[in-house]
């Protein structure tokens, strides 16, 4: 309050000259704030809302400088900004406190030195709190989710790397601290499937589950191959729901294949097709870019799904199918008002369904009956990801 | 810790193509591609069936042209992922201005439509600039996932060049196939 006081006086000075000035600050107590100035301050966000959406822009027209817009899902208004560097990945603490970006920069523009860092920001202030280097670097990879996960109780990030020779960065978000590398050998990125430990895909077609300690100590058991690497590969995106010990994974032809987490293994335990036949015949398939989501309650896997020809799993999906992998059925299905490449629902009780288009339209649906709520434009250059605290 | 064998050093020199998107997001063209000498077996499997890379091979070249080397189905792109050097003031097999080719290349089999011949094509990556955004190449028709790196075209292959910042791409012949 008094250094609010000092600059409004100090800029009076400066706008009225040395002798008015002294007069002013003669003047009775906030009587110059009233006449030539008012008071500034900075917006604190409130505890992140489960209906915040946020947009990951990777911005291909500048690589270098991407960024993170946060919209209200519920009125579509903007809330704010945070700034990152090439291909990020953007991680939510479970509590809502702190948001982490992983990222990479270089001293000058493209050029000069590279650093690869965790950097933290809080949730509320969205100020720059805390950073953590990586110093064997990291994936550069058009962002994807499961490039970088947390441990499920917020205290490790796990950040996949490939130089091309891959690994995975274990972090103490804790301790803010690099812990060190695990070595996965040809196999890539993170499927968190329990408190520590955490699955990734091999060329094979086979996961490799790898159970970790808090001092970085690890251990990769090898699996059969459960899908043909070759043919019909699985997607990066999949379905995890950690608490609940499964997993959903898409191939592009749309095979879906259920998997439980059982004490930091994989046990792949049924696998079904999404379409009928006289749906392939139509094209159907999964497609876009984060196309499917899980909602823990209400038990259901939302995937985007379009028409087209085999090689098209990046196409925007043009409807939204519901999946209950108990009765491994469809059990819903509507159709988006734009074809949309990811799309996101929210993890609380009464979700929001965010869907992202190439042109960075939002949509927001109400999941249950597919029902078109809003759209917010303007969400990005070309965004890619969509998150939700908590989620 | 990673320590950095003469394997991975070695590998890192073998750089591939970057993979870049357009403004529409479809991902840009991998066909027909494999590595040189499939020297990153041990890590990274390769897929040397052969029959997969003829089959799209083939697709490219009932479209390919020997013409202009600015459009995307130019005979030598039959591989190609990216934004096009000759559309950013640089060639089939030079970097525009500022840009650093990348220490190596990977290599696509593509059919000659002036004499019917297939020739061995380097890819190689112009980096250190940020991208040149002229001539995108897209396609994902055999695009495989970032789990399949040799075929996948998500990731930045400007390993080994000074700075990974990814500009554009060109394509020389390195023999006959």
């Amino acid at each position: 309050m008094r250094s609010s006081l000092a600059v409004a006086v100090s800029i009076l000075a400066l706008a009225t000259g040395v002798g008015q000035a002294q007069q002013a600050t003669q003047a009775p107590p906030g009587q110059e704030r009233l006449d030539v100035t008012e008071e500034w301050s900075t917006v604190t966000l409130p505890e992140a809302s489960p209906h915040w959406i946020w947009v990951l822009d990777v911005a291909f027209d500048n690589l270098i400088a991407s960024r993170i817009n946060i919209f209200d899902g519920d009125s579509g208004k903007f809330l704010g900004v945070v700034h990152s560097g090439f291909v990020p990945n953007l991680l939510l603490s479970p509590d809502k406190r702190e948001i982490y970006v992983d990222e990479t920069y270089w001293s000058r523009g493209s050029q000069g030195d590279r650093v690869d860092v965790v950097s933290i920001y809080d949730a509320r202030t969205l100020l720059r709190t805390g950073e953590v280097i990586l110093p064997q670097g990291r994936a550069l990879i058009v962002p994807k989710l499961p490039t970088a996960q947390l441990s499920p109780d917020g205290r490790f990030l796990l950040s996949f790397n490939m130089n091309p020779a891959t690994s995975v960065s274990l972090v103490d978000i804790r301790e803010r601290r690099y812990v060190g590398e695990i070595e996965t050998p040809g196999c890539s990125f993170v499927y968190p499937t329990g408190p520590r430990s955490f699955s990734l895909l091999c060329p094979d077609g086979s996961f490799a589950d790898v159970t970790y300690d808090d001092s970085g100590r690890a251990q990769i058991a090898n699996n059969q191959p459960f899908f043909d690497a070759e043919s019909d590969p699985v997607f990066e995106h999949a379905a995890i729901d950690v608490a609940g010990g499964r997993g959903y994974f898409l191939s592009y032809e749309g095979m879906f294949y259920e998997v439980a987490f059982e004490n930091g293994r994989t046990r792949v335990t049924d696998r079904w097709s999404l379409t009928t036949a006289e749906e392939k015949e139509d094209g159907w398939r999964p497609g876009g870019w984060q196309l499917v989501s899980w909602h823990p309650g209400l038990r259901r896997a939302f995937v985007l799904m379009h028409r087209g020809p085999r090689w098209s799993h990046k196409q925007p999906g043009e409807e939204v199918w519901v999946v209950d992998p108990e009765a491994n059925a469809i059990v819903d299905r509507f159709a988006l008002e734009e074809p949309s490449i990811s799309l996101l629902v929210t993890p609380d009780a009464e979700p929001l369904l965010a869907t992202l288009t190439d042109t960075g339209v939002v949509g927001i649906y109400d999941p249950e009956s597919g029902e078109h709520l809003r759209s917010i434009d303007g969400t990005g250059v070309t965004p890619f990801l969509l998150h939700a605290a908590g989620g | 810790m990673q320590r950095e064998t003469v394997l991975d050093r070695w590998i890192e020199r073998l750089s591939r193509r970057f993979a870049q998107r357009s403004s529409r997001r479809s991902l840009l063209a991998r066909l027909g591609v494999a590595l040189v000498g499939g020297a990153l077996l041990p890590l990274l499997p390769v897929d040397r069936s052969g029959q997969f890379r003829r089959a799209r091979a083939q697709a490219f070249f009932e479209n390919a042209q020997a013409e202009d080397d600015t459009q995307c189905n130019y005979w030598r792109y039959c591989a190609m992922d990216g934004y096009l050097c000759t559309c950013c003031n640089g060639g089939v097999t030079a970097c525009p201005p500022g840009a650093e080719p990348s220490p190596t290349s990977w290599v696509g089999s593509c059919v000659n439509p002036q004499d019917g011949n297939t020739y061995l094509i380097a890819y190689r990556d112009c980096c250190g600039k940020e991208v040149c955004g002229r001539c995108p190449c897209l396609s994902t028709e055999g695009e495989m996932p970032v789990y399949r790196p040799q075929l996948s075209n998500d990731i930045d292959w400007c390993f080994g060049a000074r700075s990974m910042v990814y500009h554009c791409t060109g394509a020389g012949i390195v023999g006959r196939a």
